[in-house]
């Protein structure tokens, strides 16, 4: 990396001094600690061995500005709901717009709030920012911390439940902003939460959204989460997703990415108690020029955790995906019970896959299997079909459909399974003719 | 009576080897015609090469349909001209639920014929009842195309595809194989259930057994990709008694 591409970023960091300046002094030493973690880290290389499928040129060959302020109408952002009733919290280039949101009602035990109304009003804010993602050891994290404008704190007591899922939904409108929003999720003991968490583009322009996800389960916590890409050709997109899981607790999260130019989806997630357990599903649907890199890292601390990876990529045209996964299992976690599998469909010639599964095991007594293939669509599949009156092109769509919707009909939160069915239904209906 | 499947001296070869050696074949709309043979000579190959199996090369001859060449049509429009091929190996296709892949090829059947689509509830009525001829689990129904069925299940279900599919031609291949005897009946009695003056099938089968439930017209014998005997149904039961090696010894006399 070099000093250039790091000083548009620490422009940007003068540029928000006026706005640092009205903050807490917490806060602004997080802040200031991060940046110059930043300066001291640099941005990732491909010399860098967990980005050397994925150039970094994207990011840094654009001068990124600060978002101004934009007017997102409720129309704009429709296509993107999923008329589902349960909460509703909007993100307008990384900061809250209360117009768009819809947060009344909550019932007792369950607050979903702006993270810059936590800051603001909530003495104890800063045990819940900044707290579990580390922020000095990844450049991307650091950058989020020094410049996130807003996010969203969500916090259920013990116990609590929403029965609607909750919609947190990122826009970006493009401009050629940075946007770094923050999401935290803390669940108490036994609380049960469904989470959207959707990240949209509308408008013209470049824009990088630099995300970052905490999701820390008590003992005995659920939570069910799908993540929704859908940015714009324009968008490029980094995200991180911390996750901690404690005793007998469960994590179902699936992350679909349909839209965005460039994307980088990084997953670091934890089993830290006895019993518990997190399934780890995605899907991309690459075309065009996108490239969509996934990188999960599974950590087995404590004994008897189960965890399960599905990453299913489908790419056409001059697309291409990327794949790594990591289990660890730690000394003394006997009897984890761990899977990967990343299956690929390539769908053009130029398309470009690359996976690379990861096992390091320092216990005895545990489980762990891993799988990875690349390959086109089945020939005797696509005869079977043609023999029974489908044309190529509906044979072709019906097959990679088939593909995609092992990950899309297993989908953690039900209220939404037929809506995201359509959207992958619909993306194939572009890309397949038909 | 007119001749709904004409095939004349075709040559067929896979991947550069020629496997069918020039068979002449006519078959009247409303006959059941039987193709038997050993492992090897030919008979899948001569109904993957009608229905038009890319991996299939037709290096001369010709088949026509109702007296029209079928050669330059693709296997999903012979389809839709009403060509329908049985698999012996049938696929399995995850991912694919049985009903709504078959509604689709229906409905491509439809489009094709100038029919409307089926919608909901007809498809559905027409599903149940086809599933009852061929005693199709319901259950089977909704499940993906073929997987985790047993083999007599597979089976049965391309007849039951056959069934809802109405083609004027259909073409079995070797759909006996690997079934026990409740399962034969069903598929015997799918396609007895479908006999009709103006549809044809062609049954490759091995064994005699599958032609105690479905009486063929003609039954021709395919031995190193020729037919070396034709003759009426009890030719059949000749051939169960005396094995191929008795026309080995005398091949070619028609």
């Amino acid at each position: 990396m070099t000093a250039t591409e790091l000083a548009g970023f620490a422009g940007l960091y003068e540029a928000s001094a006026a706005a640092r300046a009205t903050e807490p002094r917490w806060l602004r030493e997080l802040r200031d600690g991060a940046f110059s973690s930043l300066n001291e880290l640099g941005l990732p290389t491909a010399r860098d061995e967990d980005w050397r499928f994925t150039p970094l040129k994207p990011v840094t060959s654009q001068a990124w500005v600060l978002p101004g302020k934009a007017d997102v109408s409720s129309a704009e952002i429709a296509p993107f709901l999923f008329g589902v009733a349960g909460p509703l919290l909007v993100l307008v280039d990384g900061r809250f717009e209360p117009r768009l949101s819809r947060l009344g009602g909550l019932p007792a035990g369950v607050r979903v709030e702006p993270l810059s109304a936590v800051i603001a009003g909530d003495p104890a804010a800063h045990e819940h920012v900044g707290r579990y993602a580390d922020h000095h050891s990844r450049a991307f994290l650091a950058l989020n911390a020094a410049l996130f404008a807003d996010g969203a704190l969500v916090r259920l007591e013990p116990g609590a439940r929403l029965a609607e899922p909750l919609h947190v939904l990122h826009v970006s409108t493009g401009g050629g902003a940075l946007c770094c929003p923050r999401l935290t999720i803390e669940l108490g003991e036994q609380a049960e939460l469904s989470l959207l968490e959707s990240y949209a583009g509308v408008g013209a322009g470049a824009r990088l959204v630099n995300a970052v996800t905490e999701q820390v389960l008590a003992r005995g916590a659920q939570l069910r989460h799908i993540r929704l890409l859908r940015e714009t050709e324009q968008g490029v997109f980094l995200g991180w997703q911390e996750v901690r899981i404690e005793r007998d607790a469960m994590l179902a999260s699936h992350s679909l990415a349909l839209g965005a130019h460039f994307a980088r989806a990084e997953t670091s997630a934890m089993l830290r108690g006895e019993g518990a357990s997190c399934d780890l599903k995605g899907l991309v649907l690459a075309r065009g020029r996108q490239h969509m890199d996934h990188q999960l890292l599974v950590d087995h601390v404590r004994p008897r955790c189960t965890s399960r990876q599905l990453y299913r990529s489908v790419v056409d045209e001059r697309a291409r995906s990327v794949f790594a996964g990591r289990i660890v299992v730690r000394p003394g976690a006997i009897g984890t019970d761990a899977s990967q599998q990343n299956n690929n469909l390539l769908l053009s010639d130029d398309a470009r896959v690359d996976t690379k599964p990861q096992l390091e095991i320092y216990a005895d007594d545990v489980k762990c299997s891993h799988g990875a293939t690349s390959g086109r669509l089945d020939p005797a599949a696509l005869f079977f079909l043609r023999s029974r009156g489908l044309d190529v092109p509906s044979a072709r769509s019906l097959l990679t459909y088939a593909f995609a919707n092992d990950v899309v009909e297993s989908a953690p939160v039900p209220q939404v399974r037929a809506a995201l069915e359509q959207l992958v239904r619909a993306h194939f209906a572009g890309v397949l003719g038909e | 009576m007119s001749k709904l499947l004409e095939i004349k001296d075709l040559h067929v070869a896979v991947n550069g080897t020629e496997i069918v050696h020039g068979i002449s074949l006519a078959v009247n709309a409303g006959e059941v015609h039987a193709i038997m043979g050993t492992n090897g000579s030919g008979k899948s190959t001569l109904t993957k090469a009608i229905a038009g199996h890319p991996d299939y090369q037709i290096t001369s001859g010709d088949i026509l349909l109702h007296g029209k060449s079928i050669l330059k049509l693709e296997p999903e429009e012979r389809a839709r001209e009403g060509v329908f091929l049985a698999f012996q190996y049938p696929v399995e296709v995850p991912g694919v639920s049985n009903l709504y892949f078959l509604r689709t090829a229906l409905n491509a059947m439809r489009k094709h014929r100038g029919q409307p689509e089926a919608s909901g509830a007809e498809f559905l009525a027409l599903v149940k009842e086809k599933a009852k001829l061929v005693e199709m689990d319901q259950a089977l129904l909704n499940r993906s195309v073929n997987e985790g069925f047993s083999g007599g299940e597979k089976k049965r279900n391309e007849i039951f595809q056959m069934t809802v599919l109405e083609p004027v031609l259909g073409l079995l291949d070797e759909s006996d194989s690997g079934l026990d005897i409740d399962a034969l009946r069903i598929v015997a009695q799918g396609v007895n259930a479908m006999r009709s003056p103006s549809r044809s099938f062609v049954l490759v089968t091995h064994y005699q057994r599958l032609l105690d439930h479905i009486q063929p017209d003609y039954v021709h014998v395919l031995m190193d990709g020729r037919i070396v005997k034709s003759g009426r149904k009890e030719l059949a039961l000749e051939l169960e008694q005396k094995g191929y090696a008795w026309i080995e010894q005398g091949a070619g006399s028609r």
